[in-house]
């Protein structure tokens, strides 16, 4: 049976929470090592050759946002966004697609953001990876699909853990925790259960679904201009 | 120096043939004044910038590669120098390879990227003080429709232009409070003489989809893009920003 899970990254706090769960049902996880390079085919291939035929799943979250004016990101930061999102994207996808399509299938999961559609506000280069990894994940079912592969784009929101939501760069965020319907952040953990779920055949109809699990934060929307007594946005000065 | 017309000055990157040139040539015969970039084919570009001119219009012929901080800026200097000012940015240049996922290998998926987008993106940067300054700054980003719809013919070029269909919402959120508007034309099914890169595609027919009477009796033209451009340049569409607007005669309405 396969029964191993690939977890491509664990930085986040909802990839912890994810693989913790997981576990807890019992599925085996293998992370990959930070001393791997997520866009080096090469060494990427040559971790995954022992598990290659047990492969059920692959969970690879979105990279660390790298946030700033357009003017102020420089060619590191430009560089390391490439390489962290898009690139790293394509390359776990081509070694571990290959592997689940020579073994019957299995599921594809970009444990993603909603800014693959809502821009930030001083996050070009994040969103921009974000939405490239949208496109591939539709472009995987179309090359992957008739072997069983199923690849789902999870829009992940803000959570409570998420250094994001108190970021000084975009004031998109001020106020964040107003916009969910239930005027709170939700804590890491809830995506668990639709991560698993995903790996089970019971969603096998699902296959290509961008799923938006945010809580309701981009749904709701107000015109007013505070919330409760508190400023509801402000534009970045 | 020329700086004392109120003619528009704009620059159109990969503008000497295909989608870029018609742009161009709409742009040209509405008095704006366009600078052509081109990297890869200068004959094109010359024989585009001269139609411009028997037309009545003014443009010249810059070649830089736009995957090239200094080329850029070394681009916007010299239209700067021309015409002292620069109202419209149109990224326009790319390339697509045609080919699925396995096909890629690293060093290919970075150089479309540095190309698709990262032109986009450092072309933006280096425009920006002098967009500014101007009464109607404009960014239109060339996009596809292959931002919204898989194909599967080429996922890196899907990824590509999904990046640009984000990069355009940013922006214009960025820019916003600046007066500068970004919008994106998600085009389909355009004919052109060849696409840059280009490899037949074996996989897809535009003429063969799904609502084929759409289509009739002609696919998309580099005009057509121009004609939307032009709108999106002028300043009635000043309330119109961060969005991206399909140009593709109805290919994926269904």
């Amino acid at each position: 049976m396969k029964d191993i899970v690939i977890l491509t990254d664990d930085r986040l706090a909802e990839a912890q929470q994810v693989r913790d769960a997981l576990i807890e049902r019992g599925w085996r996880v293998e992370t990959i090592p930070r001393t791997i390079c997520l866009w080096d085919e090469a060494g990427l291939s040559a971790w995954a050759a022992p598990f290659s035929g047990e492969i059920a799943g692959v969970i690879h979250p979105a990279p660390t946002p790298i946030l700033g004016a357009i003017e102020a990101v420089s060619e590191a930061q430009w560089r390391r966004a490439a390489d962290e999102g898009p690139m790293a994207a394509w390359c776990v996808t081509k070694v571990f697609c290959d592997r689940m399509k020579a073994n019957g299938g299995g599921s594809m999961i970009y444990l993603n953001s909603i800014h693959a559609e809502k821009p930030v506000g001083h996050g070009a280069l994040f969103s921009m990876g974000c939405a490239a990894a949208q496109m591939l994940c539709k472009e995987v079912n179309q090359d992957y699909g008739e072997f069983g592969v199923r690849a789902f784009f999870i829009q992940k929101g803000i959570t409570g853990s998420d250094p994001d939501a108190r970021s000084p760069v975009s004031n998109l965020y001020y106020g964040v925790d107003l916009r969910y319907p239930a005027r709170r952040l939700p804590e890491a953990g809830y995506l668990n259960a639709l991560v698993a779920f995903l790996l089970t055949p019971g969603s096998a109809a699902l296959a290509g679904s961008d799923l938006m699990a945010d809580g309701g934060m981009v749904q709701y929307y107000t015109h007013r201009r505070q919330v409760e007594g508190r400023p509801y946005y402000e534009w970045p000065k | 120096m020329n700086g004392q017309s109120d003619a528009r000055v704009a620059l159109v990157t990969g503008g000497g043939k295909g989608v870029g040139a018609g742009v161009v040539k709409v742009l040209a015969e509405r008095d704006v004044r366009c600078c052509i970039n081109c990297n890869t084919n200068p004959a094109m570009a010359e024989q585009t910038r001269k139609a411009v001119e028997a037309a009545g219009g003014e443009a010249f012929v810059y070649r830089a590669d736009i995957t090239d901080a200094g080329q850029l800026q070394a681009m916007v200097d010299a239209v700067i120098d021309r015409w002292g000012r620069l109202d419209i940015l149109v990224n326009n240049a790319a390339m697509q390879l045609n080919r699925f996922i396995d096909q890629y290998d690293y060093a290919t998926l970075r150089r479309l990227w540095e190309i698709n987008i990262g032109g986009y993106f450092h072309a933006a940067r280096v425009c920006l003080p002098h967009l500014r300054k101007s009464p109607c700054g404009r960014i239109v980003n060339i996009c596809s429709i292959h931002g919204k719809r898989p194909t599967g013919f080429d996922a890196g070029y899907a990824m590509t232009k999904g990046a640009i269909r984000m990069f355009t919402r940013e922006l214009a959120l960025e820019l916003y409070a600046d007066g500068i508007t970004v919008n994106a034309v998600d085009l389909g099914g355009c004919r052109i003489e060849f696409k840059t890169g280009n490899a037949p595609i074996s996989a897809f027919n535009p003429l063969d989809c799904h609502n084929p009477g759409l289509m009739a009796p002609r696919m998309v033209t580099p005009r057509d893009v121009g004609e939307l451009v032009w709108f999106l340049c002028g300043p009635e569409a000043s309330a119109i920003t961060g969005d991206g607007i399909r140009v593709d005669k109805g290919l994926i309405l269904v």
